[in-house]
């Protein structure tokens, strides 16, 4: 099969979806003299995107240099804390570090404006953006991805990269991937609650610009799998809970009461109160991690960001903008040389999952691989912060009783709880490899 | 016939940010085309007979709009002095319009979304306006005739000289521009005016708001259902005194 296209086509590139991946891939490639159409289902961009917030963004200074001083980042993240959440109590392991308002590797961003200013620097690059167009479906011929279809309308191009979101319709269309199993997808339940930013600075023990970023399990969660997350904007708070799928369905619980009961949790409401309402919607969330991995490309098709599944939940952090804008950096480079070389065969944009696992990308993939099965496991989302609690209370409650030493305490508070020793052990063994 | 037709000039209520006090806010709400818009757009192209019709706006983001549904250029006012403010908008509007010579019609979407712009305009110009035009046809004499609906009425004007229309949807955009027709337009000429050099600095437009409340809940009204047929033809009676059917 001949894949080396000479016919005339509307553009060089068609990116769907203009999200972090899908604006940096075309925004990349027009630097690079090609003619890039960016379709957008959305009114405009971001107006379709709901991200908890924090971007991992130092692979932007490559993708797009001077990010940090120009885009509309709301924090610098220099406090990250995890939070073991009961009914009544929290035990958090909080880390705050100057080193890291130096490095500046994590921002707090809303991804309205965020989505809306990449756009304009790919229109500033001469990309042609198209917002409040879906598209419907890829063409094909003889096996070769040539275009879309939107509405009654065709469009050509060399090469059509798809960045539409974890749920992507043309991956699936393109038979590059199936349904994804219920255990690898979460809905994100969010609000934005906006607070005059000295409330906010104070009561997260913040100056300047710099911000905090929580991850929460537990209680949070009613003990499900996933957790809750807290990011201070400039002058709002990004909230809510990530639930995952499975777990939500077997439990009968709803998401959104699960959201409303996390955001009146004592520990907080406590941060919240006073706050206004700003926004509030929901989002599904990849959380398979390399087990969602699939195929990349297909002749004329390059996939990227969410829709190749490239999230990653450590527990500590949750990763997807930065793979997302790593995956559009390597993409961008293998369909440059391709549209170069005019080969938009298989073989030719193989290169691209080759230079994913060269990079950042496909080896934290790879290194992480454990991470989600170790958070199946669902001591994790309730008797862990639990026994947690126990063995805190246990040094803090003196009660005029004689004290035992911390290993005694943490012997008695497993005793009282349904964990057993052995199986703790491996537990914390395997959250050491996984993590 | 020259006609204007003016596009994405108000911003949609349903997405002001309205707080507990009432106050009313547009945290990055952009100006978007109305319901309406279409609808001006599509007598326009049909009122114009294949002369000049022209797309003006004072939106950003894609300002070709009314090229991908027929203008054949489209004039973008720059930098109006507060999107609230509704008499400079008109104003604004009605210079950029005054600028063009031979205009017939101006047509705009009667949207509630902001009446008082419409009011504006047809004032600075100094021009007849009708509200609620569903459609308007030229007789073989150059006759403008305006069809509006007046609650359960409907009423055939015969209006005459340069003239706002205020159009009112009555269904859905039917024939929505495809890709290639939104690519076309972009390449349509398109002139971009500072409002700045629209207004007269001399002259203060500004509306001022007084304040803003929660509308007053409208009384129910209970129709007896113990007689079905009775009840039926009430309600119909009372949705077409409201203009709902």
């Amino acid at each position: 099969m001949d894949t080396t296209a000479t016919a005339e086509v509307d553009f060089d590139v068609i990116v769907a979806g203009a999200g972090i991946a899908g604006s940096v891939t075309a925004y990349r490639l027009a630097l690079q003299g090609h003619s890039v159409l960016l379709v957008e289902r959305g009114p405009s961009p971001g107006s379709k995107n709901l991200s908890g917030g924090v971007f991992y963004c130092r692979v932007m200074e490559e993708a797009m240099p001077g990010f940090l001083l120009s885009a509309p980042i709301e924090r610098r993240i220099t406090r990250n804390c995890l939070s073991f959440l009961s009914a009544s109590s929290f035990v958090n392991l909080d880390y705050a570090d100057d080193r890291l308002a130096q490095s500046v590797t994590a921002v707090s961003v809303l991804r309205a404006k965020l989505d809306e200013w990449l756009a304009a620097q790919c229109e500033e690059a001469g990309v042609m953006l198209m917002p409040g167009v879906r598209v419907d479906a890829l063409i094909t011929e003889d096996g070769r991805v040539t275009g879309i279809r939107a509405g009654g309308d065709e469009l050509s191009a060399h090469v059509v990269v798809a960045a539409d979101g974890v749920n992507s319709l043309l991956c699936r269309q393109a038979g590059v991937r199936g349904p994804e199993p219920l255990k690898h997808l979460a809905v994100g339940v969010k609000s934005v609650i906006g607070l005059p930013r000295r409330v906010i600075e104070e009561r997260f023990n913040l100056s300047g610009d710099n911000g905090a970023a929580y991850a929460i399990v537990g209680d949070c969660t009613k003990d499900l799998g996933g957790g809750g997350f807290l990011y201070t904007n400039l002058e709002s708070l990004s909230v809510g809970v990530v639930l995952r799928l499975d777990d939500l369905a077997r439990s009968g619980e709803s998401s959104a009461e699960l959201h409303d009961r996390f955001l009146t949790h004592p520990a907080t409401e406590s941060f919240l109160r006073g706050g206004e309402l700003l926004e509030y919607g929901c989002h599904l969330v990849a959380e398979g991690g390399l087990a969602m991995a699939h195929d990349l490309t297909r002749p004329g098709l390059v996939v990227v960001g969410d829709a190749a599944g490239l999230t990653l939940n450590t527990g500590f952090t949750v990763r997807g903008m930065d793979l997302a804008a790593g995956s559009a950096l390597a993409a961008a480079g293998v369909v440059d040389s391709a549209l170069k070389r005019g080969d938009y065969s298989q073989e030719a944009l193989d290169a691209y999952p080759r230079e994913l696992d060269k990079i950042f990308v496909g080896q934290d993939m790879r290194t992480f691989r454990r991470a989600p099965l170790f958070l199946e496991n669902p001591h994790m989302y309730g008797d862990y912060g639990r026994l947690l609690s126990d063995i805190m209370y246990g040094v803090y409650n003196l009660d005029t009783t004689p004290r035992r030493h911390l290993a005694a305490g943490v012997g008695d508070a497993l005793k009282n709880s349904p964990l057993a020793l052995l199986p703790t052990v491996r537990d914390a063994l395997a959250g050491v490899r996984a993590l | 016939m020259k006609i204007v037709v003016v596009f994405k000039w108000a911003r949609n209520p349903l997405d002001a940010r309205v707080s507990a006090d009432a106050a009313v806010s547009w945290p990055g709400v952009k100006l978007a085309a109305s319901d309406d818009d279409p609808a001006a757009m599509e007598i326009a192209v049909a009122l114009a007979a294949g002369d000049e019709v022209v797309g003006l706006t004072i939106g950003d983001g894609d300002t070709a709009w009314a090229a991908a549904r027929g203008a054949a250029r489209t004039v973008v006012v720059t930098g109006t002095p507060g999107e609230a403010d509704s008499a400079a908008t008109g104003a604004a509007l009605a210079e950029a319009v005054r600028r063009m010579a031979g205009v017939g019609a101006v047509l705009i979407g009667d949207s509630a979304w902001d009446y008082a712009v419409i009011s504006a305009l047809a004032g600075r110009l100094g021009w007849p306006a009708v509200a609620g035009v569903t459609a308007a046809a030229c007789s073989e004499q150059g006759e403008l005739r305006v069809t509006r609906r007046l609650g359960a009425a409907i009423q055939v004007l015969a209006a005459a000289g340069p003239v706002v229309l205020a159009v009112t949807a009555s269904r859905a955009e039917k024939n929505v521009p495809g890709m290639k027709e939104v690519l076309a337009a972009r390449k349509k000429p398109a002139e971009k005016i500072a409002a700045a050099d629209l207004l007269d600095a001399a002259i203060a437009y500004r509306v001022q708001t007084q304040g803003t409340r929660f509308p007053d809940t409208p009384p129910a009204r209970v129709i007896d259902g113990g007689d079905p047929r009775t009840a039926c033809e009430q309600l119909i009676a009372a949705l077409r005194v409201e203009g709902v059917i």
